[in-house]
């Protein structure tokens, strides 16, 4: 069976304000695959999941991303999410006086209008949005809330995670999707991320503990470190990170 | 002749305390002259272009009203039939000049344009003013609610009370102004514990014409022993954007004991235009004011409100919102005087400002010596959309008092990027992610718009983009 690449990243370089963050980064990610890049503190991960969502501030000084084939550098950050990538926060920004409802709204529909689709009407759309609150223990109450605001951590992610389901982007990447979570919000997050394996849909899971590998099993295991992949395995190199940590691959340089 | 100050042919004349109070506010204004960029109570308001000598003020409508009925007009004017939209000496209310027995404006399913534009979408009593002028008639106003044009309150000397008694024109020059051209303007009387039942509106409709007027607006609201109304204006415009004419307008309002009045209003006048108001409240105890004025339109545009916490257990709520572009400047002026013990006040300005806007707020708390147990609290917000949008912010606390609670708070920012990108990454466009921040900015004001209908009716302008 012949594979289609979704994410290609070759060669790339970022800097941000000036100090090079990213260097000579490779990866190519295929449908239905999921990646796990691990890595110290200090790596440059966020950065990574940053300069592929086309976070304002970050500058590629060569090499390229593509998308389905298409040219991410030059596309706008609401493109690149309209395109199907969506990014999961590893701290959901808080954004107070916009109810969660409003928020949901516009993002779906802005994406829809992108394709050609029509914009759902507010009907269609609460109901869409009740119905995958409920499967992640959502309230209606929640969805009043203005977005993120007085959230728990477990809320957060939880709220990260409707919206994933309610976009259904091709690619997803996660960043420390884990942290500041307890083990049952953990798995709550882990069930949202399973669920949405179907074989089609590709995701990145960028984190510094194995924790969350143990609930979501990656294809191909990365460690990162000092700006670019230093080793790839299958889920096992997980399990070696987390006996042996990141020291042999930090004095590697 | 141009300018503010013109020799104009006033109704009434003939009334030695209504023409002592314009012969007044003419040598005032004469004394005082316009602000300069040294007089404190002004020097943010850029007064530099306000442009004054073109201003053109248009012949009185109650001299003409009087000619008008002797001549029985163009033939095309009827109060009582039709559109029941009036329009002095123009014609036809189409905007045409008709032929007698032409006018259209009878025939079913007529509606005059100028209802058309001015739909006030809640239910309510609404009265005209075209440029300045009121266009009878008046709506039926329930019992215990008195309203007439000022002119003839001044008549039946239901006015005399008040009028020019509430707001001191010492130091205000546009108030002065006000005084000397004193003629157009509503009288509305509450009597004692009526509850009026609907939002009473005045909208002020300029449209474009080829000339610049100035016109002044004088209303006079009592509110009696235990009365309660909600009064909103709404001064709008249609026409050429760059009609430059002054609204120049001075509210005089007294409430009595357990009286309660919540006054809306909207600014959206031409983006040339000038538009400098001032409120007076005189409270007496237990009495309640909401104020929540949002400015979005003018050139200049001041709204002034000073109260008057008279006696004990008065509170106020002045809160206001403004959304700007352009060149404009917008300026919020609040003046709180806490004059017996326990009154209260709080304040809520929030402030959207892009382009080369200028954005004002001078917020003054005084708190009188015999004033205890006060309680005086303001905040003021602004939002800077660009790196030339300029914000000036004057908060001052004049506290005579021991044992008093005050405080006030200034602060502004831009829009954090990082929310900015939060929506962006879930596919909103940056631009309406920018205009959805902007909303949420001012809602916070806007929620302090207790009756939702006129909420809803003033949130509809302030996310509205800007012409």
């Amino acid at each position: 069976m012949t594979k289609t690449p979704l994410l290609e990243i070759e060669d790339l370089h970022a800097k941000v304000a000036d100090k090079e963050i990213i260097k000579g980064f490779n990866l190519t990610i295929n449908e239905g695959e999921v990646h796990a890049i691990m890595g110290p503190n200090g790596a440059g991960k966020s950065t990574l999941s940053n300069v592929i969502c086309g976070k304002p501030g970050y500058e590629i000084t060569s090499g390229s991303i593509r998308f389905k084939g298409k040219d991410l550098t030059k596309m706008s950050a609401e493109d690149r999410a309209r395109e199907g990538i969506f990014l999961c926060m590893q701290y959901p920004v808080e954004i107070p006086g916009v109810a969660v409802t409003t928020f949901l709204k516009h993002s779906i529909n802005a994406v829809r209008k992108y394709h050609n689709l029509p914009e759902l009407d507010t009907m269609e759309f609460v109901k869409m949005v009740r119905e995958e609150g409920k499967k992640l223990g959502i309230d209606n109450e929640m969805l009043k809330r203005p977005v993120n605001v007085g959230f728990s951590g477990g809320e957060k992610k939880r709220l990260e995670t409707l919206q994933m389901s309610i976009l259904k982007p091709a690619f997803a990447i996660f960043d420390e999707a884990d942290s500041g979570l307890d083990v049952d919000a953990l798995k709550v997050v882990a069930e949202g991320m399973n669920g949405l394996r179907d074989g089609k849909r590709s995701m990145l899971i960028i984190t510094h503990y194995q924790r969350l590998l143990q609930y979501v099993v990656p294809d191909f295991v990365h460690v990162y470190a000092d700006g670019h992949i230093v080793k790839s395995g299958d889920k096992t190199l997980a399990a070696e990170i987390e006996k042996d940590g990141y020291a042999a691959y930090t004095r590697e340089k | 002749m141009g300018g503010l100050v013109q020799k104009v042919k006033l109704f009434g004349e003939y009334i030695p305390w209504l023409q002592a109070m314009r012969d007044k506010g003419a040598l005032t204004f004469d004394d005082l002259g316009l602000p300069t960029p040294k007089t404190e109570a002004w020097k943010y308001t850029k007064l530099r272009d306000l442009n004054t000598d073109d201003l053109v003020i248009e012949p009185s409508n109650f001299l003409a009203e009087m000619r008008v009925t002797a001549e029985e007009a163009c033939g095309c004017h009827h109060e009582d039939e039709g559109c029941g939209c009036h329009h002095h000496g123009e014609g036809c209310c189409c905007g045409h000049h008709h032929e007698e027995g032409e006018c259209h404006c009878h025939e079913e399913g007529h509606v005059c344009e100028c209802q058309q534009k001015l739909h006030v979408p809640f239910d309510a009593y609404v009265i005209h003013f075209e440029k300045g002028k009121m266009i009878p008639p008046f709506p039926d106003f329930p019992r215990g609610v008195e309203v007439m044009n000022l002119m003839e309150a001044v008549i039946t000397e239901d006015a005399k009370e008040y009028l020019g008694k509430v707001a001191d024109i010492k130091l205000h020059p546009f108030a002065a102004l006000n005084n000397a051209y004193m003629e157009e303007g509503i009288y509305l009387c509450v009597h004692k514990n009526v509850k009026v039942d609907k939002p009473i509106v005045l909208i002020n409709h300029t449209k474009s014409g080829e000339e610049n007027i100035f016109f002044n607006i004088r209303n006079l609201l009592v509110l009696e022993q235990g009365a309660e109304a909600e009064f909103v204006e709404w001064y709008n415009y249609t026409g050429a954007v760059k009609s430059r004419y002054f609204a120049n307008v001075v509210n005089e309002i007294v409430l009595g004991k357990n009286a309660k009045l919540s006054h809306y209003k909207l600014q959206d006048e031409a983006f040339k235009a000038n538009h400098i108001a001032l409120s007076v409240v005189k409270q007496k105890a237990d009495s309640n004011y909401h104020n929540f004025c949002l400015q979005r339109g003018a050139n200049i545009g001041r709204n002034e409100v000073k109260v008057l916490l008279t006696d004990e257990n008065a509170s106020a709520e002045v809160d206001a919102a403004y959304i700007m572009s352009g060149w404009a400047t917008l300026d919020t002026t609040t003046d709180i005087l806490h004059l017996s013990p326990r009154t209260f006040s709080s304040q809520l300005v929030k402030g959207v400002v892009g382009g080369e806007a200028k954005g004002v707020f001078q917020g003054k708390i005084h708190i009188a010596k015999d004033a205890v147990q006060t309680e005086g609290n303001q905040l003021h917000r602004a939002l800077l959309l660009s790196d030339t949008a300029e914000i000036d912010v004057k908060p001052e606390l004049e506290i005579f008092a021991d044992d008093v609670k005050c405080s006030h708070g200034a602060a502004s920012g831009e829009l954090d990027e990082n929310q900015l990108f939060y929506m962006q990454s879930r596919g909103i466009g940056r631009e309406e992610a920018k205009q959805i921040l902007i909303d949420a900015y001012l809602e916070e004001a806007l929620d302090k718009v207790k009756n939702p209908e006129i909420r809803a009716w003033l949130s509809d302008y302030a996310h509205a983009p800007q012409e």
